[in-house]
């Protein structure tokens, strides 16, 4: 079975065949692994990958595995296969808050481009300012969010139109 | 001394409960109504609601504290760090209401609060500020005047400011006037006064702090330095003792000079002086902490004096045991702060429900937390979740230490800096100790993480799913046991296959 994985604005395409107890052929974007797994607790997996052992904590949470590998969480969102991985969709397009705030800036208009990692806005909330950043490479369709606007979390506060990441 | 109110929560409230119960006395514990089962909370004898949610209807609401204290029958108060810690007129109220305020008087805590009055108590002992300009002329001639005096580069502060609001670096005499005008319009929009201060500005320094500990009979002892450079939102992030850069010499300097500013306010119980060293070894007094500080384990690591247990025998009126000769630190130990935020986006809190989590354990590593799982991250509070420290015979073993002991560390359900606290460990001006106040702009301005291990990631979750039964790893979650025969696939056995 076909899985597609999306982390951030990366695509993968993993499938597993099971080749005996506990040992499987994971093929992750076209690469082989000889993998033996071991259900340890329900969150936690012991994996020996090509000889190598480690382990990893699987959580779902709103409908993404949250994976925990080696100190790092990798959120894998998946999704289905099918469409090419170009014609896929990108991190969300709309950009909101991420806690109750207050607008203090806002720093880019519509039609402008944006890097990744430039700075959208500024939301002041939990008594410290923070900046919004776009995660890729954008275009501003449009801006929702108003200077000294107070906004809930979770309100859209520009929409944004990423670029074929080709 | 028997029933010690706690007016704090997380993780140090946690902390000063495990010493209250070393020493015999029931710790107890003040929660809001978000807080009810917190393990600060789990951790107390017994404890009391005082108020919603928001901290200044609850954790800093004296009157609710004060009553709490009469409800539960504290004999003493101890205010931890943040919140209420540094608020004079709540160590005066303790004592009024004939409770032992563990910490300084309220007057050491108002005369050091006072930045102003901090500096000239402090230089008028001899120990060095950063040369400014205090009363800044109105007028803009006599202005740039004072400034061009003072020296370039510098920075222009607001007078009733904080928080980098009507902040200014300036570079050249150029660049002061407009700046000044800036600063000045920034300032008397967010505080609604306009008077800005100048200071010499040093862009390479070094925040080391040393660490106090004062009786109540005048006896006063320092436990050494620590280094606390590496900062995001001028807030410390990693702690280290001892500082990499700190000479024996300039350490006797700096320490004598942190004992003659805490007997000026005649200070008692733990406390710590902040100072600004320049490369040139030159040192000026920043302010003094009249409270516990955050990384007070990695003192608590090298010189063997449990920090708490200090603050409460000396709270209780006993004479200082500890001779200054005899604190010989023993050792290296680095600390670093577990925050849910993004440090791939502005540091940004990441507020959430904790679904997983998994201390890392061993000898020599210790975890400050006041985390459980299911436990929220709210907005309300500070996003600091725990604090990892590790202490090994020299820099370089606690620093390998510490950066296992982070990749050990499970935190699955907010976003946390782990990963990012891993990579500036792990860059060579850090390995090298060469750190300074801006070393985060510097090495690593623009950081993503590194995702070097998506491959396993991608296959945990896909065999996951194949091994685990629908569902079974969310909260409500079905034992191994009660796995459905459609989800094991035949033969399959859990368990089977691993080497």
């Amino acid at each position: 079975m076909h899985t597609g994985y999306r982390h951030g604005v990366q695509h993968v395409v993993a499938e597993a065949r099971r080749e005996g107890p506990g040992h499987f052929r994971v093929t992750v974007d076209g690469v082989d692994r000889m993998v033996d797994a071991t259900l340890i607790d329900r969150t936690t997996l012991q994996l020996c990958i090509d000889g190598q052992t480690i382990v990893a904590h699987v959580v779902r949470i709103g409908g993404a595995d949250h994976v925990w590998v080696a100190g790092e969480v990798y959120v894998l969102r998946p999704e289905g296969v099918g469409g090419s991985p170009e014609h896929a969709i990108l991190a969300p397009p709309q950009v909101t808050a991420p806690m109750p705030g207050k607008v203090l800036q806002v720093l880019v208009e519509t039609g402008q481009r944006v890097a990744a990692g430039d700075g959208l806005l500024i939301l002041e909330a939990m008594k410290m300012e923070h900046r919004i950043t776009a995660a890729a490479n954008a275009r501003v369709r449009s801006v929702q969010a108003l200077a000294g606007e107070m906004v809930d979390g979770g309100a859209v506060l520009v929409e944004l139109e990423y670029e074929d990441p080709t | 001394m028997q029933r010690v109110l706690i007016a704090n929560r997380g993780e140090i409230a946690v902390r000063i409960a495990r010493a209250c119960r070393e020493l015999g006395l029931a710790p107890l514990a003040i929660y809001s109504e978000a807080d009810r089962t917190a393990p600060h909370v789990l951790a107390a004898a017994a404890a009391a609601c005082v108020g919603p949610a928001p901290s200044r209807d609850s954790y800093l609401n004296i009157d609710a504290i004060l009553a709490a204290a009469r409800t539960l029958g504290a004999t003493a108060v101890h205010p931890g760090y943040g919140f209420l810690a540094e608020n004079p007129a709540f160590a005066r109220a303790v004592v009024d209401s004939g409770l032992i305020f563990i910490g300084p008087s309220a007057d050491a805590i108002a005369a050091m609060g006072d930045k102003t009055r901090a500096r000239q108590l402090v230089s008028q002992v001899g120990v060095p500020v950063i040369p400014a300009v205090e009363d800044l002329p109105a007028d803009a001639a006599a202005a740039q005047r004072a400034a061009n005096d003072l020296g370039y580069p510098l920075l222009i502060k607001a007078a009733a400011g904080g928080g980098g609001k009507g902040m200014r670096i300036v570079r050249a005499e150029a660049d002061f006037g407009a700046a000044r005008e800036a600063a000045a319009r920034e300032a008397a929009a967010a505080f609604g006064d306009g008077r800005v201060f100048l200071e010499r500005y040093f862009s390479r320094a070094r925040h080391v702090e040393v660490q106090v500990l004062a009786d109540r009979h005048g006896a006063i002892v320092h436990l050494g330095e620590r280094e606390c450079s590496i900062q995001r939102r001028h807030q410390k992030i990693i702690e280290e003792t001892p500082s990499p850069g700190v000479s024996p010499a300039l350490r006797a300097r700096l320490t004598a000079a942190a004992i003659a500013a805490a007997r000026r306010v005649d200070y008692v119980s733990a406390g710590t002086v902040e100072f600004l060293v320049t490369d040139d070894g030159d040192f000026f007094f920043l302010e003094m902490n009249t409270r516990l500080q955050v990384e007070h384990p990695i003192t608590e690591w090298v010189s063997g004096v449990d920090l708490v247990q200090a603050q409460l025998r000396i709270a209780a009126g006993e004479s200082l045991w500890l001779a200054q000769d005899a604190l010989t630190p023993r050792g290296h130990a680095i600390e670093c702060r577990i925050y849910a935020e993004d440090p791939a986006n502005g540091f940004l809190p990441c507020p959430g429900r904790i679904a997983l989590l998994r201390e890392p354990q061993g000898a020599w590593i210790r975890v400050d937390s006041g985390l459980a799982v299911g436990g929220e991250v709210t907005v309300h509070y500070d996003p600091m979740l725990a604090k990892l420290s590790a202490w090994g015979a020299d820099r370089e073993s606690a620093r390998l230490r510490l950066v296992a002991a982070l990749r050990d560390y499970a935190i699955v359900g907010v976003t946390t800096n782990v990963p990012f606290l891993a990579d500036v460990l792990t860059q060579d001006a850090f390995v090298a100790g060469t750190t300074h106040t801006h070393f985060l702009a510097e090495h690593l301005a623009g950081w993503r993480p590194a995702a070097a291990r998506l491959d396993e990631a991608v296959i945990a979750a896909v065999l996951h799913q194949s091994l685990a039964p629908t569902g079974s790893s969310t909260a409500a979650a079905t034992p191994v046991a009660a796995v459905s025969p459609r989800h094991t696939l035949g033969a399959w056995r859990l368990g089977s296959g691993s080497r």
